[in-house]
Formats: C-alpha cells, structure tokens, sequence
C-alpha cells in the first residue's frame, strides 16, 4: 500500500520558494500602478493608474534610454544571436578529437568568468598602456581611451558578448549536430554531394529547429540585456550610448528609491518582452512546426 | 570515399580560422597573466603584450597578503559550495513528485513553473520583496534566492521521467518510501544531471554580483565579485596599505591583473572535471525536440 503524503511533503519547500521568490514579488509589480510608501506596503498603497507610465513617456531620459536599449538588443539579435551557429558549424568540420577540444576549451572558457572580471580584463585591454593601445602604437596610432568614449560602447558591447558567450552558445547546437543520422551524410557522398553542400543541405535545415527556438528564447529577453555585463562596463561618459532600461533603472528605482517609478519602466520591459514572445512564437509555427509552446 | 582536392582546402581552411579565433579568444586572458607578472616600469612604458616582461612576483605577493580579499574568497567559496548543495537538494525535492503521474498537484505546480520561467519580476518588487524577508544587508542573500531555479527544475524532473516504472515498483512492494525512494535509489542514478546542475547553480553561485550590489552595504560580506570590481574602478581601495616607494615594483594596473586572475583561478581548475559533462547538460537541457 502506497502512501502519497511524502510527495506531498518534498513539494511544500519548493512551493514556498517559488511563491516567496518568484510570485510575490511579480505581484508586487502592482505598485507601477500605486504611489508605492514603504510603510504602507504593496496592498495599501494608493492607486494611481497609468500616471507612472504617462511620466515614463514624457520623462527626457527615456526616449534616451530606450533608444539605446533598442539599440543594443537588435545588435545583439544581428551580430551575436548568429554567431554560435557558424562556429559550431566550423568547429563539426573538425576532424582531429584533440585540436577539436582545445578549440572548444579555448572558446568555453570566457564563458565561466563573471562580467566583473571580464570588464577588468577590458579595460585592461583598453587602458593606454594596454594590449589595444600598444598595437595601434606599432602602426603610429595616437591612443585610444575607448572605455571613456560614448563612440565605442556599442562594439564593445558587441565583442565582449561574442567573446564571452559564442563558444558557449556552440554546446546545445553541437549535441543538436551529433544527433543527425549519420547516414544521411553517407548517402550524400555516394551521391556526389560536397561538403559545403552537405551543410547547406543537411546540417544546417537540421540544426534550424534548435536555431529558431533559441532565437525565440533570446527575442523575449530583447530588452533584457543584462544587467551585469553593462553595469561593469558602463562608464559616466558612455552613458549617453550604453545607459539601458536596466541600469537606469538600478538608478533611479534602487538609489534615488524612486519605487513606483522604476517599477512602471520594469513593467514595461517585460511586457514588450512577453509580446514579443508571443508574436514571434506565432510567426515561428506559421513557418515550420518548431516553437516554445 | 576519399575526399576530393578542394575537400581537403575547405577542411584545412575551417580549421586554421578556428585556430585563429581560439588563439584571439585567449588573447585578452594572456594580456593579463603578462601585467600580472610584469614589473611596474615595464607594463608604464607599454612594452607587454602577450609575455611578461621582467618578470616579478611583487603584484602577486602583495595581493596574497592582504586580508581583505581572502576573506571574500571565504565567503564566496563558502556561499558556493553550500548554496550549491542547497540547490541540488531543493531542486530534487519539488522535482521527484512532478516527475510522478500520482502526484496530483503536478500539473498546477508545472504551469506555476514555466510561468514563473517565463515572466520576470521587476527588480524593485523583487528588492523591496526580499528586503520584506530581512534580506538586506544579510549574507544569506548570497545564497537563499538562488537555491531553486526554474529552469533547472525541469530539466530535472524530465531526466526523473526516465526511471523505469518496475526499479520502484519493486522498491516500493519492500516496504520502500517516497523519501528512501529518492534519496536512495533515484538520486545516486542520478549523477550525470547532478553534475550538470552543480555546474550551471555553482557558477551562477560564484560570479553573483547583482545580489550582493543590491543586498549588501556592509563591505565585510562583500563577495569576490563586488570586492574586484571595487579594486577595478578605484585606486585607492587596491593599493590601499600598499608602501608607497620609489623601488616598489607594482602599481595599480599590474595589481588589477593580479586580482582578476586570482579569482579565475579556482574556476580554471575546475574546468578539466566538469568538462565532460557540459555536452551531457546540452543534451539533457534541450527538453524540447
């Protein structure tokens, strides 16, 4: 005889955490509709409607803002989102296990170190006597303080997230490559088919299941670019090019406890972020049969 | 089938771009071992590039000796590897019943998951909820909001499913409950996914640095992350207790190097074990299709 309640048991601190961690916390997003007081608390602070989102709109700062948060996640899209499936691509071609490996390993490990470190490493890079510096000197370059310079926060955002997080990005299109029928490549030679053609014919059409649902992963999280990496990387004289939802946020919400406020701006983004979800999700199943749900 | 001429060109081409961008993904990470090493008059007169030059150990004692940053290595070791544990055990605990058609609530809790994957709190809520359960300024914050993560969760109870039916039919005709069940028999089976889970909770764990930026204001819970970036964007917190004299043979640049290394190094010794198991979580990771 089977008793059930031990199931039910195990569940409870799971439960708890994710109503503690996650839902409360979501709820509290109410308060972009409040004039939130921190001694009245989420439920009895007074309603104000839409009057955060109409400050929001009109407020200088978030035409600003929202530009550049536009701005980075459609680079991000364009320049990042493929690199990961042209090296995984390149890297399958490689016969040899043991160049195969040091490869990867060389590519992966950017992706353990925090953007903390990372940022360190690039403005060491950056810095006048650094790596970038002494280079442009060997071709009588006159130096550049690229991490002060609002002109350069858009690339560097562009090659930190590659350099970081491409080799990464190759593992689940590499175990999503070593499942195709190798058979498939067999009959292919025996019909004269050439390498480049196997890929364009066979690697590629498989591999682009797995491409579309990442991409629909990263098209939610379009104006979530996270927090971290920009923060560290982020200077007060590249603001006006690097300064995101998020970090304006972390601003005005956490250190000038605008409340309400920066909630109504989080609100926003994810909202945009669900929508966009949802609509490309459509899109997606429309196209082929892939999809998130 | 042997390949054709122009076969080979392409392989050979692939390749030697691959060995390219490895050798210029690893650049950056050698820049920074050469200042490290380097002696202050060198690394000012922009001559290192990829070796270091006169090459000293100064930075790196000087660093090695201060207090300071050992003790957020501590606390950040320590915040991983119990957190880590944690995470596995809590993240068990709620998938073992999901990943069983008798547990009745499975289907509401499973949709309570994915949307909790899928839509994300705002950050003030989210500060103003945990500084509402005494979480602000208290070093816990390091580990307790990270100890269960959806999406782990499912990648979990979809390795569970797998278990066959008859191992716990058995187990359970011997007089065998859910608890032993578990902890006996599913989780020691388990291995593969508790590593790959050990792996992503534990980098999350030791790179945070959102959390403490928030959370903590109190600079002796400061954790490695929060510690560099201070010894990054402040001259006067890294050299701080340094003797300043004319023979010192360091200055704030080769010392950054030094930090920055210092906290990679616990994860590129770690690298080679957990290695083998990144393909294995891709694979278990890709729960759909």
């Amino acid at each position: 005889m089977k008793v059930y309640w031990p199931l039910y048991a195990m569940a409870i601190p799971g439960i708890v955490f994710l109503i503690l961690f996650k839902y409360i916390p979501l709820a509290g997003a109410v308060i972009a509709f409040k004039d939130y007081s921190v001694f009245k608390g989420f439920v009895d602070s007074p309603w104000v409607g839409f009057k955060h989102f109409e400050t929001l709109i009109h407020h200088p700062d978030f035409a600003r803002v929202f530009g550049n948060t536009l701005m980075l996640g459609l680079l991000k899209i364009v320049l990042v989102f493929p690199v990961p499936v042209l090296l995984a691509l390149m890297i399958n071609e490689i016969r040899k296990s043991a160049l195969k490996k040091g490869v990867q390993t060389a590519l992966y490990i950017p992706h353990f170190l925090s953007w903390v470190i990372v940022s360190g490493i690039v403005f060491d890079f950056f810095s006048l006597s650094g790596l970038f510096n002494v280079v442009l000197g060997w071709f009588g370059h006159e130096p550049v303080l690229a991490m002060q310079e609002s002109g350069y926060f858009r690339i560097i955002y562009v090659i930190t997230s590659i350099w970081r997080d491409a080799g990464w990005g190759t593992v689940v299109y590499m175990a999503a490559i070593s499942a195709i029928d190798p058979q498939l490549y067999e009959s292919a030679m025996i019909d004269g088919a050439s390498k480049v053609r196997q890929i364009r014919h066979i690697t590629f059409p498989l591999l682009l299941p797995t491409v579309l649902v990442l991409f629909l992963l990263e098209i939610g999280n379009f104006l979530d670019l996270g927090f971290d990496q920009v923060f560290n990387l982020l200077t007060p004289m590249t603001y006006s090019a690097g300064d995101i939802l998020d970090t304006y946020v972390f601003r005005t919400g956490i250190q000038q406890a605008q409340y309400s406020f920066a909630t109504a701006v989080g609100l926003f983004q994810s909202v945009v972020g669900f929508i966009l979800v949802f609509v490309f999700n459509r899109l997606s199943r429309k196209v082929s049969d892939g999809g998130l749900w | 089938m042997s390949e054709t001429r122009s076969e080979k060109v392409f392989v050979s081409a692939v390749t030697v771009l691959l060995i390219l961008l490895s050798a210029l993904a690893l650049i950056p990470l050698l820049s920074v071992v050469a200042t490290s090493l380097s002696s202050k008059s060198v690394v000012d007169m922009n001559l290192v590039t990829i070796w270091p030059k006169q090459l000293t150990l100064d930075s790196w004692r000087y660093i090695i000796d201060r207090p300071d940053l050992w003790r957020s290595f501590a606390l950040t070791l320590g915040s991983t590897l119990i957190g880590t544990v944690l995470a596995l055990l809590m993240t068990a605990l709620l998938a073992y019943p999901l990943s069983k058609p008798e547990f009745r609530w499975g289907g509401v809790v499973m949709i309570g998951v994915v949307v909790a994957m899928i839509f994300k709190a705002p950050i003030v809520p989210y500060f103003l909820t945990l500084r509402g359960l005494g979480l602000y300024n208290n070093p816990l914050v390091l580990i307790v909001p990270h100890v269960l993560n959806p999406f782990n969760l499912i990648i979990m109870r979809t390795f569970f499913k797998q278990f066959s039916k008859e191992l716990e039919e058995a187990a359970f005709l011997e007089g065998c409950g859910y608890f032993r069940m578990l902890f006996q028999f599913v989780l020691p089976l388990s291995k593969a996914v508790l590593a790959t889970l050990a792996l992503f909770y534990g980098v999350v764990l030791w790179n945070q640095f959102q959390h403490p930026l928030l959370f903590l204001q109190n600079p002796d819970w400061f954790p490695l992350q929060i510690k560099i970036r201070q010894f990054i964007t402040d001259d006067n917190v890294i050299m701080s207790g340094a003797v300043s004299s004319a023979d010192l043979n360091y200055n704030e640049r080769t010392l950054r190097a030094v930090t920055v290394i210092f906290a990679i190094i616990p994860i590129v010794a770690a690298y080679p074990f957990l290695q083998k198991y990144f393909v294995k979580g891709a694979m278990i990771g890709s729960v759909k299709g």
